[in-house]
């Protein structure tokens, strides 16, 4: 049994991930290259967004030996003005599996910047090269590392550093792969395509293997006001998490030796200074807002103690029995075990509480919960079936369960707190559909927000018709936080709720050229796959998304209408301009006339036809249409 | 020898009147349509409204006739616009062929109109717009010169003469031949000059017409013998009213003995629905004579049963205000009763001629009680 476990734990997360590697999206060459560009794209574009940067990322795939039939090794370089990673981060970010810096709650691309390290790996094995990073985060020096990984110690091996002279910051990444771009080519193409649609604050290069070159400039001047990071909500949460959360909260009774002792000297400033018992306890008093958590335990005991630096050298700890107001230690010096009662009104009795049995349940709930009050605790813990103070690190397991089934359960609180998302705005959002399709029609909604399991989302979604837009429509571009969705369309939430509307009843018919742009911002899209391109068909969501459309159709149902009308109208003038005359030929002769008659003055009075939307009419609502 | 109550001058200034009168008439329409356009609006005109509403029946003329309402045809409405530029194409064809005197025929219209980039989707589309001219006008097709395809025939001693171009003043005797005269244009505008005959005989059936010229029904029985060839044609119908109207003749008709034969007789008598917009296509003093659904059992002729729609045809006559009284009543109610029918040619049970010799002098001998 054992030597099992230790096989277990031999499998380092790079072991892991290689053998695992189709799970994030390294299935094949083609789909590799794509999801490699994406993890870098994608980590490039969150870099500048946190930073409040606009985003001018250049994605680069050439192809080592460009002769060679696909698949075969291409480099892929993505470089961006983001602020840089410090240089003594790099090797631990780009050379280990599971070192990344998106660890708070928000809205963000991808999360923990594992796929990247993926992609590292994935190049690794099928082509044995290191990956390079050009990193400045002063706009001064540049680091320029290569790394490589070694996967079963899951570290990276520094195999050259060199440092140069620049005026920018920024952060290059290169590696090289095993791809086929014959294949994926397409679908990069799409993807940088509708990323600057999605994020039209950016400006997206990229240079293909064939020499083209695919410049999206952007458009729009202004970021969208960025996600901050919250705590989580009650309902979002499982026993793992509260557990974490738990330990988190709770501090071990420190082992008062020879360097904790050196510890409390110097945060009291008292490290060649040897004061009386009260002295000490008068200079914590005035200190302790800057000291941290372990300092004040230790004062907190010395309080009852009631002993000097001296004196606490010459004891250790045995027991904090907080229900019995008991302090057990042992004396070296008199080799004995000692009590001390330990008063109960005291502030450090209170310091010592928290340490030994966690937060009062109140107290966990407010402090690291979302929009989680007092009053809402309070009524929680009875609903529950908790005393309010109960203590966290008292909690059975069979009490933490029941607490985790109680927070999803408990209705009364606040929706979750939608400020770590980060949509795009109707504003760009219509901007980037008007530019890209230069439709006849464009209309755009966001959703207030929403939350399904404790997660907050919203929906975001614009509808166009006509100009530029292909017909065969509707065509669906699927966006969540930013990223555009290409593969798996069919199983998706969002193209369900299109397939469900029935078109004919908004006036739409036959071939028609139009699209539905649909983006789901949440700090945990439900994606049905680990490769992330096909949304879950969540009730909450889908009722949003659901919502959106329906909004949108009764515009767009109005335009169509008007421009049914308008079309008429067009159609009216040509039938008038092919018979008017035929009339007016035929009936010189019966009336015996010579001349024919002045028509044109008919012609000319009809009404000049535009079948475009007009922007000084808005389209007027209509009523909503009843679920079916 | 009967001549005609109009003397042959009178005959041919009437003829030219009334052609004229459709030619005012044309260049009237025009000229208003011509007046509309010149003054920067949208032509327009009304008709007669044909739908089923505003026909009725009026019990003074004994035929179907349009209502008061009327319909606006404007060349502003688009739906409309179409048709109306068919109708003045029409007129403006109809308004040539008067003028020059030639003759064209439902189908040769419907051609005719492509040489015009009139598009008619088909010949019934242009039929429709034919009859829109007839209700504009009130003017039946023939007036305009434009004749159906189907001819029924005529025999028997009657002297005519052509009016058309070409044969004007020629005469003809329409004895002369055997298989009889085909009822065309040329026929249907002839002065009819005199006769010997003293009754005219219609009958629905080509073959049964031949028998009756073998068996010298004409020279027999004094009559004119016209074969309507199922429903008759307007021509024909034109051709029978100004027999009996302008040579004092009557009228009887024979039909098989069928709902549908009943109802062959009754159009000839005061017109159909379908053409409710003209008149002078009835000859209300004509009389049918058989073969009736009482012949059936009082001759004990062969019978085949009456099919569903047969049956179906004698319910929707008996809801017409025609078949509300005498021998159209009665007949349609021994037909529902029977529910068995009989041709003409179920005589020949009792041998060829029985028709002729039997049948024909008792009905004739009827009719002039009816």
């Amino acid at each position: 049994m054992s030597s099992i476990k230790e096989k277990f734990n031999q499998i380092s997360p790079s072991e892991f991930f290689y053998s695992n590697r189709d799970l994030a999206g390294f299935s094949n060459p083609t789909r590799s290259l794509y999801t490699a560009v994406r993890e870098f794209v994608e980590n490039a574009l969150d870099a500048c967004d946190q930073m409040g940067i606009l985003p001018e990322v250049q994605l680069t795939i050439k192809a080592v030996d460009p002769d060679k039939p696909d698949p075969k090794p291409y480099i892929l370089t993505v470089k961006d003005n983001g602020p840089g990673i410090d240089a003594k981060h790099i090797p631990l970010a780009f050379g280990t599996v599971l070192y990344g810096s998106k660890f708070g709650l928000k809205q963000a691309r991808g999360m923990f910047g594992l796929g990247a390290t993926m992609a590292i790996l994935y190049g690794q094995i099928t082509t044995n090269k290191p990956v390079i990073v050009k990193s400045s985060n002063d706009a001064k020096i540049q680091n320029q590392f290569e790394i490589l990984l070694d996967i079963q110690k899951n570290k990276p091996i520094i195999q050259k550093h060199t440092t140069k002279d620049v005026s920018k910051k920024g952060l290059s990444v290169s590696i090289c792969l095993e791809g086929d771009y014959s294949k994926a080519g397409n679908k990069i193409r799409d993807y940088v395509y509708e990323t600057s649609l999605i994020t039209p604050y950016a400006t997206i290069t990229f240079d293909d293997p064939k020499g083209q070159k695919f410049h999206h400039p952007r458009f729009v001047k202004e970021i969208p006001p960025p996600p901050t990071i919250i705590r989580p909500h009650p309902h979002g949460i499982d026993v793992e998490r509260i557990r974490r959360m738990i330990v988190e909260s709770q501090f071990e009774i420190p082992t008062i030796d020879d360097a904790m002792i050196e510890k409390v000297r110097k945060d009291l400033g008292l490290s060649k200074q040897n004061l009386s018992f009260s002295a000490i306890m008068t200079k914590a008093k005035k200190k302790w807002k800057n000291l941290p958590r372990q300092v004040r335990v230790v004062i907190a005991l010395m309080s009852f103690l009631k002993m000097d630096f001296e004196k606490l050298n010459k004891i250790r700890i045995e027991d904090i029995d907080v229900p019995n107001k008991k302090l057990y230690y042992w004396d070296f010096g008199e080799s004995l075990s000692k009590t001390v009662e330990m008063d109960p009104e005291s502030q450090y009795y209170k310091q010592l509480t928290n340490t030994v049995q966690g937060e009062p349940l109140t107290t966990f709930l407010t402090k690291r919960f979302q929009r989680v009050g007092p009053t809402t605790a309070v009524k929680f813990a009875e609903f529950a079936g908790f005393k309010p103070e109960k203590r966290m690190g008292t909690l059975t397991n069979e009490e933490l369960v029941n607490l985790s089934d109680s927070l999803q359960k408990f209705e009364d609180f606040m929706a979750p707190d939608s400020s770590c998302l980060a949509p795009l705005g109707e504003e760009p959002l219509e901007k980037g559909i008007k530019k890209f399709f230069n439709p006849d029609f464009t209309a755009v909604v966001q959703r207030p927000p929403s939350a399904y399991s404790g997660f907050p989302f919203i929906v975001e979604m614009g509808i166009a018709y006509g100009g530029d837009i292909k017909s065969g429509g509707p065509h669906v571009y699927r966006y969540a936080n930013r990223i555009p969705l290409l593969y798996d369309e069919g199983s998706d939430v969002v193209i369900k709720v299109v397939n469900d509307t029935d078109w004919g009843r908004y006036k739409v018919k036959g071939d028609p050229p139009f699209i539905i742009v649909s983006h789901i911002c949440s700090t945990r899209i439900p994606y049905k796959t680990a490769g992330k391109e096909n949304v879950a068909d969540r009730q909450e969501i889908e009722r949003e998304l659901r919502l959106a459309l329906q909004f949108l159709s009764r515009k767009l149902a109005a335009f169509m209408s008007k421009r049914g009308q308008a079309e008429m109208a067009k159609k009216r003038a040509n039938l008038y301009a092919k018979y008017i005359p035929m009339i007016a030929e035929f009936c010189t002769e019966l009336a015996g006339k010579k001349k024919e008659p002045n028509y044109k003055k008919i012609l000319d009075d009809l009404e000049p036809v535009d079948i475009k939307q007009t922007e000084s009419e808005p389209v007027e609502e209509e009523k909503p249409i009843e679920n079916q | 020898m009967k001549t005609n109550k109009n003397t042959a001058k009178e005959i041919s200034k009437k003829a030219k009147e009334k052609q004229q009168t459709i030619l005012d008439s044309l260049k009237n329409h025009g000229a208003k349509i011509y007046e509309d356009l010149e003054n920067g609006q949208f032509p327009k005109f009304s008709i007669p409204s044909r739908s089923v509403s505003n026909i009725v029946y009026d019990k003074k003329l004994r035929q179907y006739i349009l209502g008061n309402s009327t319909a606006l045809r404007s060349a502003k409405n688009s739906a409309q616009l179409r048709s109306f530029t068919q109708l003045m194409w029409l007129a403006f064809f109809a308004n040539r062929l008067t003028q020059e005197k030639k003759s064209s025929t439902l189908r040769d219209v419907y051609y005719s109109s492509q040489a015009f980039a009139i598009e008619f989707e088909d010949q019934s589309e242009s039929d429709n717009i034919i009859v829109d001219l007839e209700a504009v006008t009130s003017r039946p097709r023939e007036d305009f010169h434009i004749f159906p395809e189907e001819r029924s025939s005529i025999f028997g001693d009657l002297n005519i003469e052509y009016t058309i171009p070409g044969y004007e003043g020629k005469t003809m005797n329409l004895s002369n031949h055997p298989d009889g005269y085909s009822i065309g244009p040329s026929l249907t505008t002839a002065e009819l000059v005199d006769t010997s005959a003293e009754i005219v005989i219609a009958i629905e059936k080509g073959g049964l017409f031949t028998r009756f010229v073998e068996e010298q029904v004409d020279k027999k029985f004094k009559s004119i013998i016209i074969n309507t060839g199922g429903q008759a044609p307007r021509s024909t119908r034109t051709l029978l009213k100004r027999l009996h109207d302008e040579m004092g003749l009557p009228v009887i008709i024979l039909t098989d003995g069928d709902v549908y034969g009943e109802h062959i007789a009754m159009v000839i008598k005061s017109g159909s629905a379908n053409a409710a917009h003209l008149r002078e296509l009835t000859v209300p003093d004509a009389k049918w004579v058989g073969v009736w659904a009482t012949d059936i059992e009082k001759y004990k002729l062969p019978t085949i049963p009456m099919t569903e729609s047969d049956i179906k045809r004698c319910y929707d006559l008996q809801k017409d205000p025609r078949y509300e009284s005498g021998i159209w009543k009665k007949e349609l109610e021994v037909f529902l009763r029977l529910k068995r029918k009989a041709e003409l040619e179920a005589f020949a049970k009792y041998g060829l001629t029985n028709i002729t010799d039997k049948y024909l002098p008792q009905k004739l001998e009827l009719a002039k009680s009816l």
